[in-house]
């Protein structure tokens, strides 16, 4: 039996260490993948949080039959997150932060990282600017396939369309974030 | 095969993901390297996907599982019964942290034994504070009287050598001119004359031993009335 199918079924059974288990697995993985999409580290925890209620709540209805555990999450947090945006967009609309968002972002992060000279958490800035700049489906893609690593079948699950849109997204999304980091003077060189 | 700007365009990420046939991948790569504006999309997107893909994740604030937990099942239980005393060894099955516990047992082990101190012939009185007191001060003084009972005995068999040294080895005085003062001496002069002139190597080897066995057995003050007797 799949580690975390175990866990679901001692969830089911009332056991709060279980639970306690799934959360401390998928805690970080459900956090980056709001962070990569929305780009805030406080509205991506309380994403998280609210990814974990609904899988809290719904948990009874998850069978094996939807996919892996770790993608029905991904489904789950992806779908919070659609709306959150959807939910949003009129705010950051009215506000016309779009254009500003990212160098907002920028200098949040780099007060915030300690060691911001290190390469690592610079191409993570550099990148979290880039993807601000997506539309939201490609953005998702990227995010699914390059940062969380899942198959294009998996994403074909999560987000519910068919194999072709998939990999035409993450085609564009890989082609648009090229060309984004390089207008911002941001290139791999 | 037609291959032009938007192909390699389209297929740039089946290219990337290995997912082109032979023939493809050969059509790719033939028209990026007459192309430049492709090879440049190639050459930019082949390295941002090699970045992202080395990115590890983004830690998450140490509170959010917390308040996650919270909001979820509420406040956990505390822990009941021995797990609530007990809970914490549960940390000593970590490699680390026990490998560092068995040093330092090795350690205060080999400063019991080396203070003296027998596990096997300790009392229940032993571990009353005055009586551990008394035994460590009882130990400290000990190792003191026998560092300076080392050391003099070391300053004594400096002295001995010191001593000895001028009879063992040719002094100053002994250069070839001063051989014929010897050998004008008289030649009637009693044996007993010519052993307090002339050192013999074999008496002051035999005055080393005596005076190394009096360190021994008798200790620095008798060892210094030999020492003075015999230079008499």
């Amino acid at each position: 039996m799949e580690p975390d199918a175990q866990l679901v079924h001692d969830c089911l059974q009332g056991e709060g260490s279980a639970w306690e288990e799934l959360v401390r697995r998928h805690a970080r993985r459900v956090f980056n993948i709001c962070y990569r999409f929305t780009g805030n580290r406080t509205e991506a925890e309380d994403m998280s949080q609210e990814v974990f209620l609904r899988i809290y709540r719904t948990l009874p209805s998850y069978r094996p039959t939807f996919g892996a555990f770790p993608t029905w999450l991904t489904s789950v947090t992806r779908n919070l997150l659609v709306d959150h945006y959807r939910r949003t967009r009129r705010d950051r609309l009215t506000d016309s932060m779009d254009d500003v968002m990212p160098q907002i972002e920028n200098k949040e992060s780099s007060a915030r990282t300690p060691d911001k000279l290190a390469l690592a958490a610079e191409l993570s800035d550099q990148l979290q600017q880039g993807l601000a700049r997506l539309s939201p489906e490609l953005r998702e893609a990227v995010i699914l396939r390059d940062l969380q690593g899942l198959d294009y079948s998996e994403i074909q699950t999560v987000l519910q369309v068919p194999e072709g849109t998939v990999k035409s997204r993450i085609n564009r999304g890989r082609i648009e974030l090229a060309k984004v980091l390089e207008d911002m003077g941001l290139g791999p060189n | 095969m037609n291959w032009n700007c938007t192909t390699t365009e389209e297929r740039l990420s089946d290219y990337l993901d290995g997912a082109l046939t032979p023939a493809e991948t050969a059509a790719f790569k033939a028209h990026s390297a007459c192309c430049r504006e492709c090879a440049k999309i190639v050459a930019q997107v082949g390295s941002l996907v090699t970045r992202m893909h080395s990115l590890d994740p983004v830690a998450e604030s140490p509170m959010l599982v917390n308040r996650i937990l919270d909001a979820t099942i509420g406040p956990r239980v505390q822990k009941v019964g021995w797990t609530r005393w007990f809970g914490w060894a549960n940390s000593l099955l970590q490699p680390r942290l026990a490998m560092g516990l068995v040093t330092v047992a090795a350690t205060i082990l080999i400063l019991i034994y080396t203070g003296g101190i027998t596990p096997s012939k300790l009392k229940r009185a032993d571990f009353s504070p005055v009586n551990a007191f008394r035994t460590a001060n009882r130990s400290v003084h000990l190792t003191y009287a026998r560092s300076v009972k080392y050391v003099n005995d070391l300053r004594v068999v400096y002295e001995i050598q010191s001593r000895l040294q001028p009879s063992n080895e040719p002094s100053p005085d002994a250069t070839p001119s001063s051989v014929p003062n010897e050998q004008q001496q008289p030649k009637n002069q009693s044996p007993q004359e010519k052993s307090q002139t002339r050192p013999n190597p074999g008496h002051s080897q035999a005055r080393t031993v005596a005076m190394l066995a009096c360190v021994v057995n008798r200790g620095f003050g008798t060892t210094i009335n030999a020492l003075n007797r015999s230079s008499r």
